[in-house]
């Protein structure tokens, strides 16, 4: 069964969400304020999916998502009143899976989560290719820099320097982007 | 999809861009997986937009398995291997296979132990001798029933007149576990690819007989594989990987030193986990046997040969299916010329080959004399499968080794 963490912030609507998510046999294992520390919250609890029940979503709320999205990520379901486009964006950038406006039916729900865990993965892989992506490109950046000083120390050309790196790498049983930072540190030193 | 990658990386986007940029590499840990590891470690793959992840695999049969599922993307792969999966042989379901590049050739041995060197074995007569006279069988073990170390075990027995399924036992070890069953006596020998052939010698515990060059100069050894599945969807990401790997290779030869730092690398807990001294000297063909004799060999693993390892020639592949043939492994036939055309990506090596300046003839065929004076050069398979005294073609069941 799904471990549901419920966040309200609607004081007059109260309970209307998590009776929707008990009728349609879900667990709802925490029910919190929108006052809370979040990703203290997600710690603690280790919930499936957090769903939060909004009238209009603030900047705080945001935050807090943010925060979640980037450490310890989950699919995250906001219902909402609010039916303004830009707040919309706000939230599914920040790292929302799904924005449902008003009209919680229990027999919704499941097919709501179903396209938010979905939504999730693959945004999930796609995350992950990315910071691949970032970290190659980064890696790359690195080398190069280091590769440049080390021709400057050694007046010799390109691939010599390339393969003086690589040698002192793997003599050392290191990843040539070891080797590079090693220069890099040894250059800022000496400086 | 997003296409994150703008200014000084905006290449990247065009038609060449890999379609996939995180690869996980499947190893074995064997001298001859260097290239691999060099690829992966040493920023060649980076200026390409790849990212390799290294992933050591405990035996043939789970490197074979991860392949086939997609855990692993692509592997250092027996040549037999490939083929075995392409055809289903093996108590494996038919996957379309492709042999993307050579990795490297020669380099494997065939050891026997401390015993059958006190009983005078030493020579490969004596061996015969002992084989036809003890009453009990000797058990030689190699890494994979379709394998390489599998055919060049039967090819050199069967050129010394010991038919390798009737006259001997095989068994299957993983390499890195073939000297541990050897000091244990469970086998009288093997065939193994290094540093664990020459650990063994190195540890006292028996010697070289044959090395797999001796049998065929400059043979085919392992491969870069993959499912035919992956090259079709992630061309460019296969090209990337070979043009990677084709620089590695050619990096590991440009000289001794950087083939010593090759050792260093390789004898790492992550890779080889075996000390220096049982990794560097047969890397520079510096051979010990075991048993006084020490020689420079001139056929010695290699990973480059200014592209003559590299080029994935349709003779190569052809080659292990009549050994399958020869041995029961395959009951008819097969296509031997079409099903290679199939498995080595011969169009994409070449691609591959000239973007990063390196010679690919335009010949698909080699030719090349073995241990027994045969000559293999491609022609007629099916005929030279035939050609062999002693074989196994007859066979009503496949004789695959137990396992």
């Amino acid at each position: 069964m799904l471990r549901i963490l419920l966040i309200n912030d609607t004081a007059k609507k109260v309970g209307r969400l998590k009776a929707a998510l008990t009728e349609a046999g879900f667990e709802v294992i925490d029910e919190s304020g929108l006052t809370i520390d979040l990703p203290g919250r997600v710690e603690t609890v280790r919930p499936d999916v957090i769903l939060i029940d909004t009238e209009s979503p603030s900047r705080d709320v945001m935050e807090q998502v943010v925060l979640v999205s980037r450490d310890q990520p989950r699919p995250i379901v906001m219902f909402t009143d609010e039916h303004d486009p830009g707040v919309m964006r706000q939230a599914i950038k920040s790292g929302v899976s799904a924005y449902i406006v008003e009209g919680i039916h229990a027999q919704r729900l499941q097919p709501i989560l179903d396209v938010a865990m979905a939504r999730f993965e693959s945004d999930q892989a796609l995350r992950a290719q990315l910071h691949a992506r970032d970290q190659q490109l980064a890696e790359r950046k690195r080398i190069e820099l280091a590769k440049g000083l080390l021709m400057k120390m050694k007046t010799c050309n390109e691939e010599e320097a390339y393969t003086l790196m690589r040698r002192q790498a793997m003599s050392r049983q290191q990843k040539l982007i070891q080797v590079a930072e090693q220069i890099i540190a040894m250059s800022e030193l000496l400086g | 999809m997003i296409e994150p990658h703008t200014g000084p990386l905006a290449w990247v986007n065009g038609s060449d861009a890999p379609e996939k940029t995180e690869i996980n590499l499947g190893f074995m840990a064997l001298s001859d997986c260097a290239s691999v590891v060099v690829a992966a470690t040493q920023g060649f793959a980076q200026p390409y937009g790849l990212t390799l992840n290294l992933k050591r695999q405990s035996s043939w049969a789970s490197l074979r398995d991860n392949l086939v599922s997609g855990q692993i993307d692509a592997a250092h792969s027996l040549y037999g291997l490939i083929y075995a999966v392409h055809l289903g042989i093996g108590g494996v379901a038919a996957t379309d296979m492709a042999v993307l590049m050579g990795l490297n050739q020669n380099g494997q041995s065939i050891n026997l132990s401390h015993g059958l060197q006190a009983l005078g074995v030493t020579r490969p007569e004596a061996l015969q001798q002992h084989v036809h006279q003890s009453r009990s069988k000797l058990t030689f073990a190699q890494t994979f029933p379709t394998g390489t170390h599998a055919m060049w075990l039967y090819y050199w027995l069967a050129s010394q007149g010991i038919h390798p399924l009737q006259d001997v036992d095989s068994v299957v070890v993983p390499p890195q576990q073939m000297v541990a069953h050897l000091q244990a006596g469970r086998i009288d020998g093997f065939c193994v690819g290094e540093p664990w052939a020459a650990s063994a010698v190195k540890q006292n515990m028996g010697f070289t007989l044959s090395t797999t060059q001796a049998l065929w100069p400059d043979h085919p050894e392992k491969v870069l594989g993959c499912t035919k599945a992956f090259v079709e969807q992630y061309p460019n990401t296969a090209r990337a990987l070979v043009m990677a790997i084709l620089e590695a290779s050619r990096f590991i030869e440009q000289s001794a030193e950087n083939r010593r730092s090759t050792a260093q690398l390789l004898s790492a807990p992550e890779y080889l986990n075996a000390p220096v001294e049982c990794i560097e000297p047969r890397l520079l063909g510096d051979y010990h046997d075991g048993l006084g004799n020490h020689w420079q060999d001139p056929h010695a693993l290699r990973f480059h040969g200014d592209g003559a390892v590299n080029l994935p020639y349709l003779s190569d592949g052809m080659w292990f299916m009549t050994q399958f043939r020869r041995w029961g492994l395959l009951r008819e036939d097969p296509d031997y010329l079409g099903i290679a055309r199939q498995v080595q990506q011969l169009a994409l090596y070449r691609d591959a080959a000239s973007a990063v300046g390196v010679t690919a003839g335009t010949t698909d065929m080699r030719s090349s004399q073995l241990i027994d004076g045969k000559v293999w050069d491609g022609t007629d398979p099916a005929a030279y499968a035939r050609s062999f005294a002693l074989h196994a073609m007859s066979a009503n069941t496949p004789l695959l080794a137990r396992r």
